[in-house]
């Protein structure tokens, strides 16, 4: 953000320059120019050098070396720490059960959203008032969502539970069974997110032009016609924008796991950036996490490279 | 000379001139400390609720008593997370005069050398120990010095709804029951209610893992538990164990038992059921003995000893809690403040005080005989029976802690472990993998520390 805003007043200022340059020497233009340079760069590259290069490269690292319980580099071991961590069992089941969550809570979070913001799109007698509870949870903070949740899927005392004992249907073990916490956390997390994701595609729908469907209505396309070939196509930006956002916030779920599962029950929930907290704050062991970072950061690199070389293409802006 | 160049030149003055005024009200700040006659003791704790309440009270009454110090407690976060913050900030002036650290970081805290053991000012002072409950100190202490002082000291004990056993006429438990009357009561409530009241859960905690084998007699990791050297190995595959988790799984096979999960959460559900009335028997930290008391309708609550094994007396079991140490990054002034707290923490009114508002031990044995105690266990008789268990502890290898790092660690593993067997695994697999993976990580964690026994 900073340094694309550097940039451009950069270049804007070269332009209104460009007269006084011409009749300037060539030396002394560079000179000035990279004068120029050091002083709109610099305070955003100081402050990205101290509070994002130098924690990443600080991060890569210790994530080469043993470390001891201040956290002091102490043997140096190579990528052994990656050969360890990618053949242990319980990080790559912690990574299979991020995968789930991620892709659970993006398909999840859009087609309820987009639902959401379809229905909402209607000319009704007291729409107003849905639109307002729909974009609700974003006023949520997560420790009380994770608190509701916890009294909504309680095993004995739980709204749910409750609810289910007087239609005389299973008790499930929401929280506690391995099987089943996944979708508990999934489900409060598509909730937690459903407001924000509502209120960006419902602003995107009342964007479309009405004359579209107008036009379509003449023709005789079906309801669910207009959905695919008009609706969804003319919101791609936001659709593409809320993908993005949701993914890499599904990547970095921290408070709700941390208030409702702590990562259990036996790891079925234990997500990498909690696991990354717990080996470093927790467990003292700062190499482990380190390497961790690196996967994690290697790993939505890579879907976010993807999301845009793929989906962008299919993107009408 | 252009003009935004002349806009940016301001602001990055501003900016300077911002970061000059908060320097140097800050260097004002450390000025205006020193200038303070008082010596500061700052405190870092970690306990929330009435815990907290009371700590403040106490710092409050001892910054009236005396002009000397002033001590200040802080609120650091999670036991866990606090461990980290005294071992990142040591030797910084962030870095507190006492810290509070829990039970299982003792051995971390000892080979850190970051504090004074509190045996040099017992020493000094001729301070009596005798007067502080046997296993409690035992626990915080290595080849007879005393390293730090016990504070907040918990029990594992095991609460059962009277109600609901006298709602379903199954008898009372005995004071010092086994696994098997455990097992029976639990299976007798759940087939009498027809599964609508459960009978009983254990936390996959484990604090209550380190229990059972602390109770049997048996040492978890090698040199005695660490009472003797670096720990290299730990043994979760010996029979006390396995015999502990197979009562747990003939339980949740039967249907009686019913698991909340683990992690801070699963102790309130587990909580909430028990006092509405769907849960039999529970095992918790005798720290909640207040929190029940205050719900529970007078006579509901059963309290007894943690479970033994069948046929077996029990060993004693090792307590929980916090204790307080003293950093060595101090000067010795401030140092000798620390002490003197932690001398007025543990007289025998602040000790039975502490206890009647948190439910966490007294520790001073004379606290049995003030008027707060004796008052509270007349209302509430059953709040003697954690001070019982603590008092008749013979303190032994087996049930004094273990002095060993990755503590942390462990536990997180045997809890997995307990969730697997809950979920049915076999219990000889599941143990075998922890062991497995938690000595893996201990022979890396003293090659990383430089730990070896020669």
């Amino acid at each position: 953000m900073l340094k694309s805003f550097d940039n451009k007043a950069l270049e804007e200022l070269n332009d209104s320059n460009a007269s006084e340059n011409e009749r300037a020497k060539k030396g002394l233009k560079k000179r000035s120019d990279f004068g120029y340079a050091v002083l709109f760069l610099g305070p955003s590259l100081l402050l990205l050098g101290v509070f994002v290069f130098y924690p990443m490269i600080k991060t890569l690292y210790m994530s080469l070396f043993l470390t001891n319980n201040f956290g002091q580099t102490t043997i140096f071991v190579g990528l052994k720490n990656y050969t360890s961590l990618l053949t242990s069992a319980s990080f790559l089941a912690s990574l299979s059960s991020t995968f789930i969550y991620v892709i659970g809570v993006m398909v999840l979070t859009i087609v309820l959203g987009l639902a959401l913001a379809v229905f909402a799109n209607q000319k009704l007698k007291g729409i107003q008032f849905f639109r307002t509870i729909f974009s609700s949870t974003m006023g949520v903070s997560v420790s009380v969502a994770a608190i509701f949740f916890l009294f909504v899927f309680n095993p004995t005392t739980g709204l749910l539970n409750q609810m289910a004992g007087l239609l005389h249907l299973p008790q499930l073990n929401w929280m506690t069974d391995p099987n089943l916490a996944m979708i508990t956390v999934i489900v409060s997390t598509v909730w937690m997110n459903l407001g924000f994701t509502f209120l960006v595609l419902f602003g995107a729908l009342q964007a479309v032009p009405r004359s579209l469907y107008d036009a379509a209505d003449i023709e005789g396309a079906s309801k669910s016609y207009q959905l695919f070939k008009i609706t969804i196509p003319m919101i791609s930006p936001s659709l593409f924008f809320v993908g993005i956002v949701t993914l890499i916030g599904a990547f970095k779920s921290f408070g709700l796991i941390d208030l409702m599962t702590a990562g259990g029950p036996n790891n079925a929930t234990n997500l990498l950036v909690y696991r990354i907290y717990q080996d470093a704050f927790l467990n003292g062991n700062y190499s482990q996490a380190s390497t961790e970072s690196i996967v994690l950061t290697i790993i939505i690199a890579v879907m976010t490279i993807i999301q845009f070389k793929v989906l962008e293409k299919r993107v009408n802006y | 000379m252009n003009k935004r160049l002349w806009i940016t030149s301001i602001i990055g003055v501003i900016v300077l001139a911002v970061f000059g005024v908060f320097f140097s009200a800050h260097s004002n700040a450390d000025q205006s400390a020193q200038s303070n006659q008082r010596i500061k003791i700052i405190f870092w704790h970690e306990m929330t609720g009435p815990g907290a309440d009371q700590i403040q009270q106490f710092a409050d009454n001892f910054n009236k008593k005396q002009t000397k110090y002033e001590v200040v407690p802080e609120y650091e976060g999670s036991y866990n997370q606090a461990i980290q913050k005294v071992l990142q900030t040591h030797g910084t002036n962030a870095s507190p005069a006492l810290f509070q650290s829990m039970d299982v970081s003792t051995g971390q805290m000892r080979n850190a050398n970051i504090t004074t053991p509190v045996q040099k000012f017992i020493d000094e002072d001729k301070y009596d120990m005798d007067k502080i409950m046997p296993a409690a100190r035992a626990f915080y202490s290595k080849d007879g010095q005393q390293l730090s002082m016990p504070f907040n000291t918990s029990q594992p004990t095991l609460f059962y709804n009277k109600a609901v056993f006298k709602k379903y006429g199954v008898k009372d438990l005995p004071t010092d029951p086994s696994y098997d009357d455990i097992k029976n009561a639990a299976k007798e409530i759940t087939d009498k209610s027809k599964g609508a009241v459960k009978g009983v859960t254990v936390d996959a905690y484990g604090w209550y893992f380190e229990e059972f084998m602390a109770n049997s007699g048996q040492t978890l990791a090698n040199m005695d538990d660490g009472h003797d050297g670096f720990p290299t190995k730990v043994d979760f595959t010996n029979q006390a164990t396995v015999n502990a988790m197979n009562w747990l799984q003939e339980m949740n096979k039967n249907g009686s038992f019913i698991s909340f999960g683990s992690g801070s959460t699963s102790a309130s559900n587990e909580i909430a059921s028990f006092l509405s009335g769907k849960l039999g028997i529970m095992l918790q930290s005798s720290a909640s003995m207040g929190q029940l008391e205050a719900a529970a309708k007078p006579g509901d609550l059963g309290v007894t000893y943690y479970p033994r094994p069948n046929g077996q007396k029990s060993n004693g079991v090792a307590i929980g809690g916090a204790s307080l140490w003293i950093s060595n990054d101090k000067d010795s002034a401030t140092q000798r403040g620390a002490w003197e707290f932690i001398k007025y923490l543990m007289q025998p009114e602040n000790q039975a005080q502490w206890q009647k508002a948190t439910g966490y031990i007294a520790l001073n044995k004379d606290s049995q005989t003030e008027p707060v105690l004796k008052e509270l266990y007349k209302q509430h008789p059953e709040a003697q029976v954690p001070s019982n268990q603590l008092a008749r502890t013979k303190p032994n290898a087996t049930n004094s802690g273990i002095l060993m790092e990755g503590l942390v660690q462990m536990r997180t593993i045997t809890q997995n472990a307990m969730q697997q067997i809950y979920a049915g695994r076999n219990v000889n697999d599941a143990l075998k993998d922890a062991e497995n993976q938690f000595n893996s990580y201990l022979a890396q964690h003293n090659k990383a520390n430089g730990y070896s026994n020669k």
